[in-house]
């Protein structure tokens, strides 16, 4: 998933190349499907989310340019736009705090591909530095879609608070992306 | 956090932020690595996600639909004359060895459908029906059919190598709908076209029409206004052009009923 050969791909797209969409979808489709389905816990609603991903990006919805950071990282954030849409739409009865799923220890042994596996570990570790309320403020914010509103409503904290502890969650969440980067530990 | 756009950062990963405002964080992110980078930090949360494997056939879908949304095909469907659904003009020389069959000798072989292949033909016939009658536009558009009381496969006279299938689909108020698919049809030539018969002793009345389209497929629609109890056989002729109140070509398949 080189960053290069990702917005080659992106240009030919936008110039309706039909051989090129298939590449990217190719290319992220494991990863992609994975995420929905971690979001929605469903894996129709899974599949109609990352319809509307590539429906988005073939229509050129939301253009990319570099400016809006990497090319995985606005594909991965349109996929979960769609996903908290989906999962807006349904209004599914609101799930408690206590109800939430831990984030995934790094012990848990995962197969699949020697370079998801690596940005896994990778990302594993850096979420093992925050703290687990940081980690469940992730978990909330990023994988349940919930707004800091919401959170706020469930965790009983006050708006201006969610909302710090987020950014602060997020803030630590790169930092220690970009420590391990200077140790080495990561090549971009 | 640099200044109180950084604020909207979270927003933004949210979603909850507007079009405009969307456009003014983007702005924003081109000057402030901090928020980019933290961006980019959370694009790497999805690789947290156990690996799912994704459903049977769900590529193919997925493109066949953007690739849709995109061209929007427009059925090609004319209607000639009440009755007929005409799929396609595919038309080249009619076959040369089609032997003259009397309306009266009716080669009956009643053939009963397994319910699940009669159910899978009803969904297709409906759509064939729906799509005719939006065509029409002279009914009311089909409510959902309460019974296919018979559904008949033709019988080809000799000489002919097509086959066709027959059903009656009882709407919701009532109205009952003979449907005809034919396959494997010899091309028609000039104003030929296929006509569908009910017949009742020996008087004959049209009930639909319709012409081979370039895979030899042809379908018609006809509204029964009359009980089909009095029905005793349902053909179908080749007939040298449409609109005959009576069968002049020969029959090509039928059915007793």
């Amino acid at each position: 998933m080189e960053k290069s050969s990702d917005t080659l791909l992106y240009t030919r797209i936008r110039e309706k190349d039909k051989d090129a969409l298939e590449d990217l979808y190719d290319r992220y489709e494991k990863i992609l499907f994975s995420f929905l389905y971690k979001m929605t816990q469903d894996r129709e609603l899974a599949e109609e989310a990352l319809q509307e991903v590539f429906i988005k990006i073939w229509r050129g919805v939301g253009d990319y340019d570099d400016s809006k950071g990497k090319f995985s990282s606005w594909l991965f954030r349109m996929a979960q736009n769609s996903a908290i849409d989906l999962i807006r739409k349904r209004k599914k009865p609101t799930v408690g705090l206590e109800e939430i799923a831990e984030m995934p220890s790094a012990e848990r042994s995962v197969e699949g591909t020697a370079e998801w596996q690596e940005e896994k570990e990778h990302i594993q570790a850096a979420v093992s530095q925050l703290s687990a309320e940081q980690q469940e403020m992730i978990q909330l914010f990023y994988f349940k879609g919930h707004t800091h509103e919401k959170i706020a409503e469930l965790s009983g904290l006050p708006l201006g608070t969610v909302k710090s502890r987020i950014r602060l969650a997020l803030g630590k969440l790169k930092k220690t992306l970009h420590g391990m980067q200077g140790k080495g530990a990561y090549d971009e | 956090m640099n200044n109180e756009l950084c604020d909207g950062l979270v927003d933004y990963l949210n979603g909850t932020l507007s079009i405009e405002e969307t456009r003014e964080f983007e702005e924003h992110l081109k000057t402030c690595e901090d928020c980019r980078e933290i961006v980019d930090a959370t694009g790497q949360l999805p690789y947290l996600s156990d690996q799912e494997e994704p459903p049977a056939g769900m590529k193919s879908r997925i493109l066949a639909n953007v690739f849709e949304e995109e061209e929007e095909p427009v059925p090609v469907v004319s209607a000639v004359e009440p009755g007929k659904t005409d799929i396609e003009m595919g038309r080249a020389p009619a076959n040369p060895e089609l032997t003259v069959t009397p309306v009266t000798d009716r080669k009956r072989k009643r053939v009963w459908w397994t319910p699940l292949i009669a159910a899978a033909l009803l969904v297709s016939l409906l759509g064939n029906a729906y799509t005719f009658m939006q065509l029409q536009n002279e009914q009311p558009a089909p409510a959902e059919p309460q019974t296919a009381f018979q559904s008949i496969d033709l019988q080809p006279s000799e000489g002919f190598g097509g086959g066709a299938t027959a059903a009656v689909i009882e709407q919701a108020d009532g109205a009952l709908n003979l449907v005809v698919t034919a396959e494997q049809l010899a091309a028609l030539e000039g104003e030929q076209i296929y006509q569908v018969w009910l017949i009742e002793g020996d008087n004959p009345i049209p009930a639909g029409a319709f012409t081979a389209n370039a895979n030899g497929e042809g379908a018609a629609l006809f509204n029964i206004e009359n009980n089909t109890e009095e029905w005793d056989t349902i053909a179908i002729t080749l007939e040298p052009q449409p609109g005959n109140e009576s069968p002049q070509g020969q029959v090509v398949l039928s059915a007793g009923l």
